[in-house]
C-alpha cells in the first residue's frame, strides 16, 4: 500500500486532533481530552513551538469510507537528559486500525528517530500503557527497552490543586 | 544562613556538571553520566536552549568568599495532547549537608509558579521507586504517580537502536 511520510502543518490540525480522540478512545480516556484544534494551532505552529508533528497520508483511492486521507501521526518535541545530554520525545504515534499492519509506524517512528538523530539526540523516549499488549511487543521488537521495569522509574504529575499549592508554599 | 535562588548562566555550567555527577552518584549510577561542560553550555545557553537551570546559592561565612552553589534543577517544556503545556522537572538536588533548610521546596515553589504563570497544567518528572525518601517527598506535596495509578511504562531507545530505526527500510 502506498502511503506517505511528512512533517505536519497548520492544516493538519483538524486531522491531529480527530486522530488524537481515535487514540485517547482506543487507550479507554477520551474523556481526559481537552486540547481543541485551536489550542493545537497555537501551540504547535506559532514562533515558540512546544510540539512538532508527522503525517502519514495515502492517496485519495486508500481514503477511509468517511474521507480521510490522514490515516496516522507522530507528535514529539525535543528533551534532554541531564546524564546524557540532547534527546527527543515522542509523545503520540497511531496508525487508524484499517491501515495498521502496513508498515506505516514503523515509517513514522523511523522518521522521529531520522529527526532526532539529526538534532544530536542519544535516546528517544517515550511511554506506553501497561495493557496495551500489541504496542509493547511493536515497541519491543523495534530495540527498545522498558526503563519502568528495568530500573523502576515511575512517571509522576503534579497538577490541579496540588500544583496551586506547591507554587504558594 | 542566607541563600539566594536564580537563573543558571554559563559560568554555572561546571557547577551544573558537579552537582549532576552527585545526584547520579546518590543514585549509584555515576558511570552513566557522559555529558560534559562543552555540551551543556551549548544546549542550555545557545540559541535554542534544550532545557533551562536555575540554581540556588548560599553566601560564604565571609562576605569576601565566593557564594556556593548548594542546588539546582533543570526543566524544560512539554506537550501533552490531551491536556497541553506541561513542565518538565528532568533534575533537581540539593547536596546532602544542605537538606531540611527548606531550599529543597523553595525551588519547587519558583518552578510550580513558573508552570501557572506559563499556563503548563501540570508538572512531570519521573523517581525511581526505590527512592523511598524522594518519593515521599513527592506524594506528600500531591503528585501522583502514574506509572502506578494508570499503568504508564517508560520506554527508551538507545543511540544503537535510535541509528538502526532512523535507517530506510530494506522493502
Amino acid at each position: 500500500m502506498d502511503f506517505s511520510i511528512r512533517a505536519a502543518n497548520l492544516d493538519d490540525c483538524k486531522d491531529i486532533a480527530r486522530m488524537i480522540m481515535e487514540l485517547a478512545e482506543y487507550e479507554k480516556v477520551s474523556d481526559h481530552v481537552k486540547v481543541t484544534q485551536k489550542d493545537l494551532e497555537q501551540d504547535g505552529f506559532s514562533k515558540n513551538p512546544f510540539f512538532h508533528g508527522i503525517i502519514a497520508e495515502v492517496p485519495e483511492q486508500h481514503k477511509t469510507k468517511e474521507g480521510h486521507t490522514k490515516i496516522g501521526y507522530a507528535l514529539y518535541f525535543y528533551s534532554y537528559s541531564s546524564w546524557s545530554g540532547r534527546a527527543i520525545y515522542m509523545e503520540d504515534l497511531y496508525v487508524m486500525p484499517e491501515f495498521r499492519g502496513k508498515g506505516v509506524g514503523k515509517a513514522l517512528m523511523s522518521k522521529v528517530a531520522q529527526l532526532g538523530l539529526a538534532a544530536g539526540s542519544h535516546q528517544l523516549n517515550f511511554t506506553v500503557l501497561d495493557w496495551n499488549k500489541p504496542s509493547v511487543d511493536f515497541y519491543l521488537s523495534q530495540g527498545c527497552f522498558d526503563i519502568t521495569t528495568t530500573m523502576g522509574y515511575h512517571c509522576m504529575r503534579c497538577e490541579g490543586e496540588a500544583l496551586k499549592h506547591l507554587a504558594q508554599l | 544562613m542566607e541563600y539566594k535562588l536564580r537563573k543558571a548562566e554559563p559560568r554555572d555550567v561546571p557547577d551544573i556538571l558537579r552537582l549532576v555527577k552527585e545526584l547520579a552518584k546518590y543514585e549509584e549510577m555515576e558511570h552513566q553520566v557522559t555529558l560534559t561542560e562543552k555540551e551543556l553550555l551549548e544546549d542550555g545557553f545557545g540559541d535554542t536552549p534544550f532545557y533551562h537551570c536555575i540554581i540556588t546559592e548560599i553566601q560564604g561565612q565571609n562576605s569576601s568568599e565566593d557564594p556556593k552553589v548548594v542546588g539546582f534543577a533543570m526543566y524544560y517544556f512539554t506537550y501533552d495532547p490531551w491536556v497541553g503545556k506541561q513542565l518538565y522537572l528532568e533534575e533537581f538536588y540539593v547536596m546532602d549537608e544542605y537538606r531540611g533548610l527548606g531550599i529543597g521546596s523553595g525551588i519547587l515553589r519558583h518552578l510550580s509558579n513558573l508552570a501557572m504563570k506559563t499556563r503548563c497544567t501540570g508538572m512531570m518528572f519521573v523517581v525511581a521507586e526505590n527512592n523511598e525518601p524522594s518519593v515521599q517527598f513527592y506524594k506528600r506535596r500531591g503528585a501522583e504517580d502514574l506509572s502506578q495509578e494508570e499503568g504508564w511504562r517508560l520506554f527508551r531507545f538507545d543511540k544503537d537502536s535510535l541509528v538502526k530505526m532512523a535507517a530506510p527500510s530494506e522493502e
